[in-house]
């Protein structure tokens, strides 16, 4: 974790190019800011560059995955035989992680429907899962191929006769598997930039450049006439 | 000839490499970033993971191809 500077209620890293101080704000806020939308912990932390690297390139990959799996590949699934294991790389990056949970409970509740009815981030229909009459309307209506007899009429809800995942692999092909290593990488690499922005930038496993820096650190602490803060 | 039949194989999975060297460059590309604060330290950093990456990630293809073709 960054230094505490004794000086002033403050966290501070240290680059590891030039020695100098990175202020890092909250850390935990930065964190938390940067695992919802990569990059986004930096840029509060006035780290422009980074942040924007950082949101520029995982947001690119998360959005390439989404496309190329068709807004399928991201969904949260814990049922027996059926978990989901991809999702705990997705989970890397918050605004996926939480409309897919959110998703995931809401179809599994008395409403038997995603929030808005919406197909996006809810994980794929089983046979003999009971959904409401709309989001079955909805399903129908955005995978193509489907016929109306996908759905029994068990009222109120509706009674789904397919394996709604084999239909994503047949439509998709290829796509799916790519789609989703694209977002599990893309969510796993999210967790370094979390790091990040909890702790300033990793520090290279050299001994030489280790030895620089802790001259620096050690010359700065006792030119300001305050001990050195502990390192964490 | 061996080499060839490597490039050939290779050939074949062109469309698989061409989805992964995206995901090499990323990495690369988070791994020097998070160790850097400085731009140009930073692609400095890109270009040494990216040739370790793409390295290591070569041998492993070589070598599963070398096998396939063996067996």
């Amino acid at each position: 974790m960054g230094r505490q500077d004794p000086s002033s209620p403050r966290y501070v890293a240290i680059s590891p190019d030039d020695g100098s101080t990175i202020d890092l704000r909250n850390p935990a806020l930065a964190a938390l800011l940067s695992w919802l939308v990569p990059g986004l912990g930096q840029l509060y932390q006035g780290r422009t560059t980074k942040g924007s690297l950082f949101m520029a390139s995982l947001l690119t990959a998360l959005v390439v995955g989404l496309w190329l799996g068709g807004g399928r590949v991201v969904y949260a699934s814990w049922r027996p035989g059926e978990t989901r294991l991809a999702f705990l790389g997705q989970a890397g990056i918050g605004a996926v992680a939480v409309p897919a949970v959110l998703q995931s409970m809401r179809l599994s509740g008395p409403a038997r429907q995603p929030y808005f009815a919406s197909p996006w981030f809810a994980p794929p229909l089983r046979p003999g899962q009971f959904v409401s009459a709309a989001y079955a309307e909805r399903v129908l209506s955005r995978e193509p191929g489907l016929e109306a007899n996908a759905f029994a009429e068990r009222p109120p809800f509706k009674q789904c006769a397919i394996d709604q995942l084999s239909v994503w692999h047949e439509r998709l092909g290829r796509g799916f598997d790519i789609g989703t290593l694209y977002t599990v990488l893309a969510g796993m690499l999210n967790l370094l930039v979390v790091y990040d922005a909890w702790a300033g930038p990793l520090r290279e496993a050299s001994d030489a450049k280790g030895k620089t820096l802790d001259r620096a650190d050690t010359a700065k602490d006792a030119g300001s006439g305050t001990p050195p803060a502990a390192k964490t | 000839m061996i080499d060839a039949i490597l490039f050939a194989q290779l050939a074949d999975r062109v469309p698989g490499v061409f989805f992964g060297l995206p995901l090499l460059a990323l990495a690369s590309l988070v791994f020097a970033a998070t160790r850097h604060e400085d731009p140009a330290a930073i692609g400095l950093a890109t270009v040494h993971w990216a040739v370790w990456l793409g390295g290591i990630l070569g041998l492993v293809l070589a070598t599963v191809l070398l096998f396939g073709l063996i067996s």
